[in-house]
């Protein structure tokens, strides 16, 4: 794992000691993990740090999974969901589609499917960042900008990106 | 002069009122001929002096096989024909729901009578006339939309008790999970309390998958939304169910035969739901074939096209269905097999699913010699 880079996931489920659990098998496996317990709590963690991937539970009290993954595509589009639903009902989990879901699970997840499938996810958010961004470097490099401009716009992007 | 204008008057009056009155035969024949219900009439003492065609079919019998015996021998219960009888004779009619008949073939005919007794001009009993008609089908149709009610309201119930038992379950699932990463790493362990310890983590982690196997397929069962349906090729569908059972058959004699209609098989249908019914199907067929043992081990799929619907079926030269078990193997949780081999809920599944795609599923079995079951489903 040491020399991959680390993935950054964040996971959103009312069920604290689920998360308690799997947020320690995680890291434990050399994941970046943030837990939190509620949409709400999501966002917020969402504006304050970049993740790669988010793992949502569908039924929330308050701001349920759908409207949370839709949430935090807005501030992070590239991040890539992976949504939990306790329901066995496919409408909500074909709503949750609309959204883009990378891929849904019924709960009880298998927690090996769960790993397998953030790495997957991940793969894809690299692939699909790196188209934009290229595209975005040669949109810049036809600008005609000066070079303290192009500067600036780079580190814009690296910020958008959530490169360092 | 004038008796005679008389005369003429009243001829042309009469000669008017025959043809109403052949008019009004030939519709009361043309009733008796054609209606589906069985029309009766008999004397005084009950005994048929009349029966339409639409009785012959009710009942099994022909006219001539009836004629002149009483009516109330051919309901399952006389005695009580007889009292509904009483009550026409004191108030000139009566009316009765669900009245069991006996068909000539022995079946039970449930019929909603209405009788009324008929009088001649001076006021006399001259007999009594009888409308029947037939509710059997309608009435197992009635009886089994309450099976499928109350199958539905079962299931509801199940699905949240399943929902509920869900979140525990995962954090069972994760705590285990969890502990054995420990224990993987611990140090200082004794090789034999290490052994121990793995063990009965791996034992927490295989109960609760077993246990979320069962909720996951209690939502299976009571999902109701409706389909989503997409145009695919049952065919392919058919053999992605093979090949995904693969790892099962591998090790095994049993052959597996496709016979299938010409060409690809396209439905408009949930291929999703369908995938769930073949393998459940399919699954049950490999039980079946590997209980009885031996070498010849043998499931044939079959397709099917008709007008407006397809047909797959999957025979299996299994183990069978006791006629004991036959009318049980659709009931939720009904399973012959050992505690962890089955839950019986693949069936109850597949009809919810089936019938959910407007199609339906029914099955032949004899006891030790095999089984086929077959899936009907609308085209579009
Ligand atoms: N092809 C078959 N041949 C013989 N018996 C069958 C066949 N299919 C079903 N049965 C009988 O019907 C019962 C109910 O089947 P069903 O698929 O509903 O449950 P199960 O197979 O026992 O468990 P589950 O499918 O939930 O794992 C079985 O236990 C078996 O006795
Ligand atoms: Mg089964």
């Amino acid at each position: 794992m040491n020399d991959q880079p680390t993935i950054r996931v964040l996971l959103v489920d009312d069920e604290e000691d689920l998360l308690e659990y799997l947020s320690k098998r995680l890291l434990k496996q050399g994941f970046t993990v943030k837990a939190t317990f509620s949409g709400e709590e999501a966002i917020e963690a969402a504006n304050e740090g970049y993740y790669d991937i988010a793992v949502v539970d569908l039924k929330m009290p308050g701001m349920d999974g759908v409207e949370t993954q839709k949430r935090l595509r807005e501030i992070q589009p590239f991040l890539q969901c992976i949504v939990l639903t306790g329901h066995g009902s496919i409408e909500s989990a074909l709503e949750s589609g609309q959204q883009d879901a990378f891929q849904y699970f019924l709960k009880p997840v298998d927690y090996d499917d769960l790993v397998v499938a953030i790495k997957d996810a991940y793969k894809k958010k690299i692939e699909k960042q790196d188209r934009r961004f290229r595209q975005q470097l040669e949109e810049l490099y036809s600008s005609g900008l000066g070079p303290k401009g192009m500067k600036k716009a780079i580190k814009d992007l690296r910020q958008i990106y959530g490169i360092e | 002069m004038t008796e005679l204008k008389e005369l003429k008057k009243v001829t042309r009056k009469l000669a008017s009122h025959k043809i109403e009155l052949y008019q009004t035969r030939g519709y009361l024949q043309c009733i008796l001929q054609n209606s589906a219900d069985l029309i009766f009439a008999t004397d005084v003492e009950g005994s048929l002096v009349s029966f339409s065609k639409g009785g012959e079919k009710v009942l099994g019998y022909s006219w001539e096989e009836v004629a002149g015996r009483p009516i109330k021998d051919f309901a399952e219960d006389p005695a009580s024909f007889e009292r509904i009888m009483g009550a026409c004779q004191e108030k000139g009619s009566a009316v009765a729901l669900d009245v069991p008949f006996r068909h000539k073939e022995g079946r039970t005919v449930f019929c909603n009578t209405s009788l009324m007794d008929l009088t001649n001009r001076k006021g006399q009993r001259v007999g009594m006339v009888g409308i029947c008609q037939d509710i059997t089908r309608w009435k197992k149709l009635q009886e089994e939309l309450i099976r499928v009610d109350r199958l539905a309201e079962i299931g509801r119930i199940a699905a949240g008790v399943a929902h509920e038992i869900n979140n525990p379950l995962a954090v069972i699932g994760e705590a285990s999970g969890w502990a054995g990463d420990l224990i993987r790493e611990a140090k200082g362990l004794s090789p034999d309390d290490r052994h121990e310890l793995e063990d009965t983590v791996k034992k927490i982690g295989d109960q609760t998958r077993r246990c979320r196997n069962i909720t996951h397929k209690l939502l299976d069962f009571a999902r109701d939304s409706a389909p989503t349906k997409t145009a695919f090729d049952v065919h392919e569908l058919l053999k992605r169910t093979i090949t995904f059972l693969e790892p099962e058959i591998k090790h095994t004699a049993i052959k597996i035969d496709l016979n299938f209609a010409e060409g690809p098989l396209l439905v408009n249908s949930d291929p999703r739901l369908l995938e769930q019914v073949f393998v459940n199907l399919m699954t049950n067929a490999i039980y079946a074939v590997l209980e009885k043992g031996g070498d010849n081990g043998r499931i044939e799929i079959q397709t099917l096209k008709a007008n407006s619907e397809i047909e797959i079926s999957f025979k299996d030269n299994g183990v069978g269905i006791s006629d004991e078990d036959q009318t049980k193997i659709f009931d939720l949780f009904y399973t012959t097999k050992p505690p962890r081999k089955g839950t019986g809920l693949g069936l109850p599944i597949c009809q919810s699913i089936v019938r959910n795609l407007g199609g339906d599923i029914t099955f032949e079995s004899e006891a030790g010699i095999g089984t086929t079951f077959t899936v009907r489903i609308p085209i579009s």
